[in-house]
């Protein structure tokens, strides 16, 4: 673990060698990056923002918008640079390679993957390469979800196939080259492939993934179908059938060989997996969204691997629709989005075992994703959940909204309204730096580079 | 070695984050057990690259020939380098293996160590001999190599090779550090120079490097990946995702793998020449024969995802073989980019004998038929005709074929005849039913479903528009009848609240409310009016077959209704009064165990269609590949 400074930045080089690195990715925020990743543990130069093309919005395409985020840029709080990619995708996720030089953005819809060069650049980034063939590839998963780092190579969750466009899915590995390299299906009845089935559920459902590579653990969880997650919200909620088909199940794996080796029942869909960071924390948490439920999945005192509800979040009769979490780097504090609220709650984490809630504030008519800095005092919001999914009419509000923790409150500190600036449905967000590959801003007196210490 | 760990605790030291940084486990136990050797793969992760490296007596070598015949673990270094997490770690494991496979002379004479250097500028080759010198007590053990390159420009083609993206660090007025900014990682290659795993840190370790190294040896034996895991069949029934009983708290998952849904070709066109069973010739237009070719492009144009205007949608994807070639997972259907579609998408056996087509009847041939959902903006999405005329020209997995089933080349025509010669085929009857009735087996059914049979011929009336001919049976009368259903649709008030089920045995009551947030307006659907334009047709839809139900759930043009036993009691109970209900649709008064056999004799109706299921399993999926053209100049 070391550290390096470019003008403000500071640059977390976690569990990886040398004494600084390059990016890696995975579903949200600074502190749910792979550990195989450099983090960016001072001031942020950029948010790039993976953005859905709307229709009758702009150019209608997905895109990824870069914002300035640093306060000393005179750009701060400005798009700085859009990249379309033509047509639309239902981007979502993205995700950079382990050493942080490329960004795969993934869609669901198309099961396209682009691979994004933030490293030529760090504040104009280029499309490098689309990955058109993931589907035929992986033999039949669709929908690739989260992008996540391993040495060398990409972790990608499916949430669907090629088959029925349910909620059967797979694994799949790319190179960081963008070759493919293996499908890991999920655990089905009729193949456990020697997993466990702890309870009553293995349906074969995929959505994150995260590693604990102390414990040579890999977590995966499970939400639905293209055909769900594609429809219209109210259509879905109003078709039984459809209803269904949601993942109940996370699964942990032998992060090694690849291998499941036990199946917890977490009804409701469990989405975002958050791990702890610190060294004797070995447990991740997951949010279930249609149950609004915090999950714990912790190693026992026998060091068995085990799933407990630990926590309500909100009324869960009114449906609040938890979506997107984030963990401090110092596991005391988890940040939960609610999307049908459009509010953002912190827990009390310090007793993983009891979670409290200590704070609420509403973010907008709805929200999606939170990404925080590596020191938890900045945090930045999008709105979006999925096309078809975004609330309707007025309340179908697209931003970015930053905040600065204080300790006790979140303090607006700038907004971005994407239909205004014609750029359409704002997901998720990856955090970059000039600092990652030793370049100065453009525009900036300060180029020196310093050690930490 | 002393200095570098020295001068690297100072940086340990400064780590921001947590407040103690564990060191890396390949300084110590690896702290967990590793599966055994040759029980799990190692894919390969792209070739290993060559390059012009210098050995420590200066002499020029090749990377990629040090790499052939045996398998390499490959660290690059430098020796200046202070990071616990970094160099010294690669360069400690290295030591490790090598005392290690001191022990096992086999297994050390295959085994080849490699260190290289990336700072070419102070690592010469004088200076890891020196390095190598500081290893050389171990007795035995693997070979160890310790290479560098003559220059930056020797060096870089290597580095961009293995992706080893290096930054040179800089102090605070701007001079080099003499630290190298990188990602270390560290290769396992094969005899055969393919790479085959990449460590960082946080699991580099010498039991887990030789247990990857004993995994490669043990390749020559069986492979695991291909070990007959399990020898469940694809079911031919029902979605493979099966969630009967979800309501239920005692519910449990019955899944089966898709990797299971593998089938065999059948002869398809015997299928259509000598129908199964209680069906009628198969009537084909004068115009569009049906050959074994033609049916051949047909099913592979089925299947193929292709063909919508964005790559995700082939015909299949809402008639899905399983589920009775409809969608058991959905009440009404979804569309490119999850555009709502109103009706419930309708199985496909025996659809060769459909007329009118589509549920509003608004069209007479199978050959015009197949074009509205690869039209429809809210199907399969395609702009024109011309689109996808074009796409099937130009993709070479269908070069030659329409040439040489039709004469000529794919068109508005031949597609269309293509798709429907497909569909011809798709003829499933031979039911318990139709081998009582019209094979002369008594025992083919049993007494609830002669009862059913009674109920549906007599006191039921179902007859009346569900017809049975003397020699084959369609069960429809052709016609569309208002029953109600769409009539409540568009006129009946909305609930304030409505029960969803979010897990299985758990339901809330949602306000409606809170749904209509989140909901677009919901399309009305008119029926049969939208066609004819007269009033008088308004919700009136097609007399659906009744043959091979149990495949096809949700019921009814809307899915509205989910299982057989409530159809039954739906029509029981009149349907659902308005000004323009059918006539034929009145209260019955059945008992409840006339409903029961009137289900049982509608499950009777199934026919044998596991041949046709299993040839669709078989059939290619068409997905965008890397060769694909482009399908616009």
């Amino acid at each position: 673990m070391t550290t390096l400074r470019l003008a403000s930045a500071f640059i977390l080089s976690a569990g990886l060698a040398g004494p600084a690195l390059l990016p890696g990715t995975a579903a949200a925020d600074e502190t749910c990056m792979s550990p195989y990743m450099t983090k960016i543990s001072g001031q942020e130069d950029f948010v790039y923002v993976w953005t859905l093309g709307m229709d009758g919005v702009g150019d209608e395409q997905d895109k990824l918008v870069t914002v300035a985020v640093n306060p000393s840029s005179p750009d701060y709080g400005k798009v700085v640079h859009t990249l379309s990619v033509g047509g639309r995708n239902e981007a979502h996720h993205a995700g950079f390679t382990d050493d942080r030089r490329w960004l795969w953005g993934a869609g669901l819809d198309t099961s396209k993957i682009y691979v994004f060069d933030v490293h030529s650049d760090a504040g104009q980034p280029k499309l490098h390469k689309v990955i058109e063939d993931f589907v035929a590839a992986s033999g039949g998963v669709v929908g690739p979800h989260t992008a996540y780092a391993l040495p060398g190579r990409m972790m990608l969750t499916g949430l669907s196939n090629n088959k029925d466009h349910g909620g059967r899915t797979a694994l799949v590995e790319y190179t960081n080259e963008g070759e493919y390299v293996a499908t890991h299906w999920m655990p089905t009845d009729d193949n456990l492939q020697g997993a466990e089935k702890t309870g009553q559920y293995a349906d074969g459902y995929g959505y994150d993934v995260r590693v604990l590579p102390r414990r040579n653990l890999m977590i995966t969880s499970s939400f639905t179908g293209w055909s769900n997650y594609m429809m219209d919200f109210g259509k879905m909620l109003k078709d039984e059938e459809a209803m269904k088909r949601f993942g109940n199940t996370v699964v942990v794996w032998d992060l090694h060989s690849r291998k499941p080796e036990k199946v917890f029942d977490v009804p409701g869909a469990p989405l975002e997996i958050r791990c702890a960071w610190g060294p004797e924390n070995n447990y991740c948490f997951t949010s279930t969204a249609l149950t609004s439920k915090l999950w714990l999945i912790y190693a026992d005192e026998r060091d068995d691997w085990q799933a407990k509800e630990v926590a309500t979040i909100g009324d869960p009769s009114q449906v609040p629709l938890p979506v997107d979490i984030s963990i401090s780097a110092d596991d005391r504090l988890l940040w939960v989005d609610t999307f049908m609220d459009g509010k953002t709650r912190l827990f009390d984490v310090s007793d993983p075992f009891h979670p409290k809630q200590i704070y609420e504030r509403e973010i907008g008519k709805q929200i999606n994703m939170v990404s925080q800095s590596w020191d938890g005092k900045r945090l930045y919001f999008t709105s979006s959940l999925l096309a078809n999914w975004d609330k309707k009419g007025e309340d179908d509000e697209q931003y970015l909204k930053a905040f600065e923790w204080n300790g006790q409150a979140l303090e607006p500190t700038f907004a971005i309204d994407f239909i205004a600036e014609k750029l359409g449905r704002p997901h998720i967000m990856r955090f970059g730096s000039y600092a990652l590959y030793g370049q100065a801003p453009a525009a900036s007196a300060t180029t020196e580079l310093a050690r930490r210490d | 070695m002393k200095r570098i760990f020295a001068a690297a605790a100072v940086v340990l030291l400064s780590t921001l984050g947590a407040a103690h940084e564990p060191l890396p486990p390949g300084y110590g136990e690896l702290g967990y057990a590793l599966p055994a050797p040759g029980s799990y793969r190692l894919p390969p992760l792209g070739r290993a690259a060559d390059g012009e490296v210098l050995d420590t007596r200066g002499e020029t070598r090749s990377l990629g020939a040090l790499l052939d015949g045996r398998v390499t673990v490959l660290s690059f270094i430098y020796q200046s380098c202070h990071d616990t997490s970094g160099c010294p770690l690669a360069t400690t494991v290295l030591h490790r293996i090598r005392q290690d496979t001191a022990r096992e002379p086999e297994l050390a004479e295959r085994l080849r160590l490699i260190s290289l250097s990336f700072d070419p500028d102070r690592d010469t080759p004088e200076h890891m001999a020196h390095l190598a010198h500081n290893f050389r007590f171990v007795e035995g053990g693997s070979d160890w190599l310790f290479l560098t390159t003559a220059s930056q420009e020797k060096l870089q083609p290597i580095l961009d090779a293995y992706g080893q993206a290096m930054m040179r660090e800089r102090g605070p007025d701007g001079e080099e550090t003499g630290d190298l900014a990188h990602v270390l990682r560290v290769f396992l290659i094969d005899s055969e120079r393919r790479i085959r795993n990449i460590y960082s840190p946080s699991f580099l370790h010498p039991d887990l490097v030789l247990n990857d190294v004993r995994t490669l040896f043990a390749e020559a034996g069986p492979d695991p990946a291909h070990a007959p895991a399990h020898t469940a069949h694809a079911a031919t029934a029902g979605p493979g995702d099966d969630k009967t009983g979800y309501e239920r708290p005692d519910y449990r998952t019955r899944s089966l793998s898709l990797a299971v849904r593998r089938g065999r070709p059948m002869d398809l066109l015997a299928n259509l020449q000598d129908p199964p069973l209680g069906l009628p010739p198969v009537p084909v237009p004068a115009d569009a024969p049906v050959t074994q070719k033609t049916v051949a492009i047909g099913r592979k144009l089925f299947f193929d995802r292709r063909l919508s205007l964005n790559g995700t949608f082939s015909c299949a994807m809402c008639h899905i073989p399983e589920q009775g070639f409809a969608s058991n997972e959905l009440k009404t259907a979804v569309g490119i980019e999850g555009r709502t579609v109103r009706r419930n998408a309708p199985g496909l056996f025996n659809a060769a004998y459909s007329a009118p087509l589509f549920h509003d009847g608004r069209e007479t041939r199978l050959e015009h038929q197949v074009w509205e959902p690869l039209l429809a903006a809210n199907e399969m999405g395609n702009p024109s005709i011309a689109s996808v005329v074009e796409k099937v020209r130009r993709l070479p997995d269908y070069r030659g074929l329409f040439e040489d089933a039709f004469g000529r080349g794919p068109d508005m025509e031949t597609i269309g005849q293509a798709l429907a010669s497909y569909e011809r085929t798709l003829n499933c009857g031979d039911s318990p039913f139709d081998r009582w009735y019209y094979g002369g087996e008594p025992s083919a059914i049993g007494d609830a479903v002669e009862r059913g049979f009674a109920v549906f011929m007599g006191k039921g009336g179902c007859v009346g528009c569900h017809l049975i001919g003397p020699e084959h049976a369609l069960f429809t009368d052709g016609r569309l009848h208002n029953t109600g259903i769409g009539y409540a649709a568009s006129m009946a008030r909305e609930p304030t609240t409505r029960r969803i089920q979010v897990a299985p045995g758990v339901a809330l009551d949602v306000a409606a409310a809170l749904i209509g947030k989140v909901s677009e307006a919901p399309p009305s659907d008119l029926g049969r009016y939208e066609i004819t334009r007269d009033p008088d047709d308004r919700w009136k839809y097609k007399t659906p077959g009744l043959r091979n139900l149990t495949l096809t759930a949700p019921y009814m043009h809307d899915g509205s209704i989910a299982t057989l036993a409530e159809v039954v009691a739906f029509y029981d109970g009149g349907g659902v009064e308005n000004p323009l209900l059918d006539p034929s649709i009145r209260r019955l008064d059945l008992s409840a165990r006339e409903q029961t056999d009137l289900v049982a004799f509608l499950e009777a109706l199934t026919g044998r269609c596991d041949d046709l299921v299993a040839d669709a399993f078989a059939a290619p999926v068409g997905d965008a590949s890397a060769d694909d053209p482009p399908w616009w100049e």
